[in-house]
């Protein structure tokens, strides 16, 4: 009978509620007798809280608490707060606190006599929901009234009262639900309330406090606290420090800081969802992205990606998505392919930010370029309307590709068309974003390569401006630009400058253009001392390398102590000093022992002494363990085109495909010229000796391809 | 109180000495200010020390929480710490144009007055944006760098709090212009040194966790059965070297490193400051705030705007732009945690990090930046939601009832 009325009423309450709430019928109800507020709620209003206090009193056969519970209640719920707080001012509510916990303490053996002590249970726990939920309203009245740091206080209390209660946390199933509800919700307020308070500390141990202790809180009201917890440490700027040594666990996982205890709980929350334990929430997500890139661990961030339930993403959103991740962990071929799959005409063909990102992968590999290229065309033809601003990246990007793929290129013709259009799309993109740093340097790489080396000082030049000098790159460019120039002078002025703006430990790649610089301007014993200073600061590098140094800003540039050991043996032949020649040689050889570049120096030291078939010999291992290996191609080239006419053709074969794998190489031409002349056909060995003539001018001490 | 701050106007007229000084040569006035710190009892500062023995006792009245002895204890520490901010601020007055009220440096805490006081920072920061702010011989860097030696906490934050202005100036004359900042770089060095000397030149790294390990927040499974696998270190800010100038290639560096102690500070910081920071980072990533393609429209516009003070794109390192996206993710999401306000409501700095966030977005995918895609993309969408997001539910509230059973 009752319960139908109830519902009848509830209905509209609940939507009148809010607009007028002084007509809402409402009933009181206990020890199954109801009564209409109405008249204890206008002694409410005249301020008798007494009087009201006993006719419930009388009404229901309630003793003294429980009336001003009621009381406190139904004053909350009319949303007169300062009057339910005089209400629960009349409580004593520590007494009653206190008065709770003998009756529990029965509870602690559990197992022998839960069936004698249940209805006892039922009554101790009524009389704890009872003085429990006064308190929590008190805490809600305060809060409302702006007292937080009271409501904090008393909110505490509530907290306190119910781990004194329960010694070993809330048991499961064999609470009432109302003391449970209760007892979630002090739990959930109270990080709030130190929140409101300002005081953040107390905020990070309610918090723990909430997740680390037995509460028995349902999955939802748990799910909300961590990630409460977690958007606070992400984004609070409040430093937590490590827990308590009290909860940690042996052989657990203990956060140290705020972003590992962040991203440890949104771990924890993304795992519920997949469990089906909570409701899929895509902030948690994005919470984790965003802490997870910040930290650069990208590849983590993938594998949280691929564990996500099939229906949430749209399945191109994930492989996008997946894909900036494994890119960004230089994981590019499994980038790309997630690409290929997102940009299949089935797909979505046109999507510019996917066709950008994988132009950019291709750029960076010139068996991929072709493929780039025909990405970067897609994507200039799709930046339409809201995408237009993204036409100069895509030009970059395609200007980018075609120089990668002139490298690949078969015949003469086809590389000079490559890059000549190369050329045209980075200056175009440079009209359309004049303000790209990264362009202006790429275009200085691309005109130097091409040998315009005015053009490429004036790029190197202007990006060092711009740049502010910041940039090791830039510098690189310009000393080796200059030294094509065959202006050593200047070019060892811009190292020094570079090294005055770099720190010691990053010195590495400007100390082996400088020995480069002094060999070339036959300054052999400066060049010796600096490969002296090179050397020890490798050795030094090594020696402190950890995993948590400095990382060096070009990070696959970092000279190798071989490289250096090489440089040495190799400038010590040229001086015919060959018992260190060997010596450098040998360390070299300790460090890598096949390598192309070993055997080269050998053969060179060979050949410098006259032994004719050991040079041949050690060119011929170098091309079998690298096959493109130029410079041995062009020294057997070489070799062979001083042994007699019947050896010409094979000379001249292998100096042709030394020079279709290099076009720049001046050696090749000049060899190559060599044997024109011997065969008799002087148009062509004019040609070649030009051509080589032409290149020495412009020849690095470096290739200029090595600083892109 | 009032006769006390009379009585800190009269020594104002001696003040200007030392801080005439301060203008010559930096080390010395850098000993006159540890010397303050030292002793507090220098024949000059005896008049504001008395101002400062005075300003506390009302101080410690209003908490009036802690015992006796812990109290005095207070006193001695609050009053050299007072002296300190008083005479920073006598001699600030002597660098700025207009006067500063003078009920600042009679405050209870004067630095955090100084902090929180709109209309003196107002006047530091136009200092600051002057063209020919930064020098070498700049006054202003020099009250700045002097001001942050000292060891009361909140005058380094009134320094910090001026970081964004400083760092807006800064990196974008250092590469057009090839003008002494000396001026600048000197504050930069010395937060730099902080954070160095704080850490103790450690990285900061991060062990992230994987779940097949127990946390303290989660059981697993197979507890312990593979603890070999070695946990992923991730390393958020590699250890720091000593810098006595900033070397062109380490500038990312070091403004990075100041960008992570101004992070650290970052709930004492102002909004104002804040707020400024989210303009700076609009610009220096290029413009172009409205993710509906309005990036070339606005960058003309930008371009104007930015025009007058020369602040434009910038290079962004990650060096500088992981610092950058944390101090954004604060402001964007964090600082109505700290701040009581309702969460829905727009604030100005809520409004200024979306427009930062989604011009560094645009940015980075101009520059095909996976990592800062990702990054700035999901701050974009956590913006995006949060303004969509409706009133949240209060889930701490108790649920309406007509009938209330017992």
């Amino acid at each position: 009978m009752t319960s139908t009325v109830d519902e009848d009423d509830r209905e509209p309450a609940m939507e009148s509620g809010e607009s007028d709430e002084g007509k809402v019928v409402r009933e009181v109800c206990a020890n199954g007798v109801c009564i209409k507020t109405t008249e204890v709620e206008a002694k409410l209003d005249e301020g008798n809280i007494q009087e009201a206090e006993s006719s419930l009193r009388e009404g229901l056969s309630l003793n003294f608490e429980e009336a001003r519970a009621l009381l406190g209640k139904l004053e909350y719920q009319r949303g007169n707060v300062e009057g339910a707080l005089r209400v629960f001012d009349g409580i004593d509510l520590q007494a009653a606190i206190q008065r709770l916990q003998p009756c529990v303490t029965e509870k602690t053996p559990p197992k022998k006599g839960r069936a004698r002590s249940e209805s006892q249970h039922a009554v101790s726990q009524h009389a704890a929901n009872l003085v429990l939920e006064a308190i929590y309203l008190k805490v809600k009245s305060l809060q409302k009234l702006g007292r937080v740091t009271e409501a904090a206080d008393e909110c505490t209390s509530v907290l306190d009262a119910v781990e004194k209660i329960f010694h070993q946390g809330i048991p499961d199933g064999q609470v009432d639900s109302r003391l449970q509800d209760t007892v979630s919700q002090a739990v959930e307020l109270l990080p709030e309330l130190w929140k409101q308070a300002g005081c953040f500390q107390e905020a990070i141990s309610a918090y723990r406090r909430a997740l680390l202790s037995q509460w028995n809180l349902n999955n939802e009201t748990c799910a909300r606290i961590q990630k409460g917890f977690a958007v606070f440490l992400l984004y609070s700027g409040v430093e937590a420090g490590p827990p308590s040594l009290a909860v940690q666990l042996e052989g657990s996982y203990v956060p140290k800081n705020n972003l590992e205890e962040a991203i440890l709980l949104l771990m924890v929350l993304v795992k519920k969802c997949y469990l089906g334990k909570i409701k899929w929430d895509p902030s948690v997500m994005e919470h984790l992205i965003f802490a997870l890139s910040l930290c650069s661990q990208t590849s983590v961030l993938a594998k949280q990606l691929e564990e996500v339930m099939p229906g949430v993403y749209h399945r191109v959103d994930r492989w996008k998505s997946l894909s900036l991740c494994y890119f960004a962990a230089g994981q590019n071929k499994v980038a790309l392919n997630l690409l290929r799959k997102s940009l299949h005409k089935h797909e979505q063909p046109d999507d510019v930010a996917a066709l950008l990102l994988a132009a950019k992968i291709c750029s960076e590999d010139p068996y991929l370029a072709a493929e780039g290229v025909g990405y970067a065309q897609r994507a200039m033809n799709n930046s339409i309307e809201n995408e237009e601003h993204l036409r100069g990246v895509g030009l970059r990007l395609l200007g980018l590709c075609l120089g990668k793929q002139a490298k690949m290129a078969s015949s003469d013709f086809e590389r000079s068309r490559l890059q000549s259009e190369a050329l045209k799309s980075l200056e175009a993109a440079s009209g359309l974003e004049s303000n790209n740093l990264d362009l202006m340097l790429e275009l200085g790489v691309q005109y130097s390569e091409y040998r315009n080396l005015n053009a490429a000082l004036q790029y190197a030049k202007k990006f060092i401006d711009e740049t502010g000098g910041s940039v090791l790159k830039g510098w690189q460019l310009l000393a080796l630009v200059l030294s094509a120039q065959k202006r050593f002078s200047e070019a060892e002025v811009v190292t020094d400058a570079a090294m005055d703006e770099t720190t010691k430990w990053e010195q590495g790649p400007l100390l082996r253009l400088k020995a480069k610089l002094k060999v070339s301007q036959s300054l052999h014993m400066d060049a010796i001392e600096t490969y002296r200073y090179l050397l020890a600061l490798v050795q030094a590098q090594k020696k402190s390398f950890g995993p948590l140094r400095i990382v060096p800003q070009v990070e696959d540039d970092k000279v190798n102590e071989f490289e250096v050991w090489n440089g040495l043996a190799n400038l010590y032949s040229s001086l015919s000093h060959w018992k260190d020649a060997e010596i450098c040689l040998g360390k070299a050889r300790e460090l890598k022992e096949f390598s192309p570049e070993v055997l080269h120096t050998e053969g060179l030291m060979c050949e410098g002494r006259e032994k004719i078939q050991e040079a041949l010999a050690a060119y011929i291992n170098a091309l079998l363990l690298e096959p493109s290996y130029v410079p041995c191609k062009v020294l057997i080239g070489a070799l062979w085109s001083k042994a007699g006419p019947d050896a010409l053709p094979i000379a001249r074969s292998l100096l042709s495909d030394a020079l279709r794998l290099d076009p720049t190489n001046r050696k090749a031409w000049f060899y190559l010229g060599v044997i024109h002349r011997d065969e008799g056909r002087m148009a062509d060995a004019i040609d070649c000796f030009q051509a080589a003539a032409m290149l020495e001018e412009s020849d690095p001490i470096e290739s200029f391809s090595s600083i892109l | 109180m009032s006769s006390s701050s009379s009585d800190d106007d009269s020594p104002a007229a001696v003040e200007p000495t030392p801080a005439e000084e301060t203008a010559v040569e930096k080390e010395p006035s850098l000993a006159e200010e540890t010397a303050v710190e030292e002793t507090a009892a220098t024949t000059e500062e005896t008049v504001p020390a008395i101002a400062a023995a005075a300003a506390p006792v009302i101080k410690t009245s209003s908490r009036a929480s802690g015992s006796g002895p812990v109290v005095r204890f207070d006193i001695s520490q609050s009053s050299s710490s007072t002296t300190i901010a008083q005479t920073a601020i006598e001699s600030l007055k002597s660098i700025l144009p207009n006067n500063i009220p003078s009920s600042l440096p009679s405050a209870p805490n004067p630095a955090l007055t100084l902090l929180h006081d709109l209309e003196t920072t107002a006047q530091i920061t136009a200092l600051l944006r002057r063209p020919s702010s930064g020098a070498g011989d700049d006054n202003l860097c020099r009250w700045l760098y002097d001001t942050f030696q000292s060891n009361n906490p909140d005058l380094k934050l009134v320094v910090l709090r001026f970081l964004p202005v400083l760092l807006g100036a800064y990196l974008s004359r250092v590469v057009s212009r090839r003008k002494s900042l000396a001026g600048f770089e000197a504050v930069l060095l010395s937060l730099y040194a902080h954070e160095t000397n704080r850490r103790a030149s450690q990285p900061l790294a991060v062990n992230i966790p994987d779940l097949t390990h127990p946390s303290i927040y989660h059981e697993s499974k197979s507890p312990l059965k593979n603890n070999a696998t070695a946990l992923n270190l991730a390393v958020i800010s590699p250890s720091l070297e000593p810098h006595g100038m900033v070397r062109s290639t380490k500038r990312a560096r070091i403004v990075g490193v100041a960008l992570e102690l101004y992070y650290t500070k970052i709930d004492k910081i102002p909004e104002t400051s804040k707020i400024e920071f989210c303009e700076f980072c609009r610009m220096w990533a290029g413009g172009g705030d409205d993710e509906n393609g309005g990036f070339k429209k606005e960058e003309a516009a930008e371009a104007e705007e930015a025009e007058e003070e020369g602040i434009g794109r910038i290079p962004l390192p990650w060096e500088i732009l992981q610092p950058v996206l944390r101090v954004l993710g604060h402001c964007l999401l964090g600082s109505n945690l700290i701040t009581k306000c309702k969460k829905n409501e727009s604030t100005p700095l809520f409004d200024a990090a979306i427009a930062a966030i989604r011009s560094l977005y645009l940015r980075s995918m101009h520059d095909i930046n996976p990592k800062a895609i990702l990054a700035t993309g999901s701050l974009v969408r956590l913006g995006n939601m949060a303004m969509e997001s409706a009133d949240e539910i209060d889930y701490t509230e108790i649920p309406f009832q007509t009938v209330i059973n017992l």
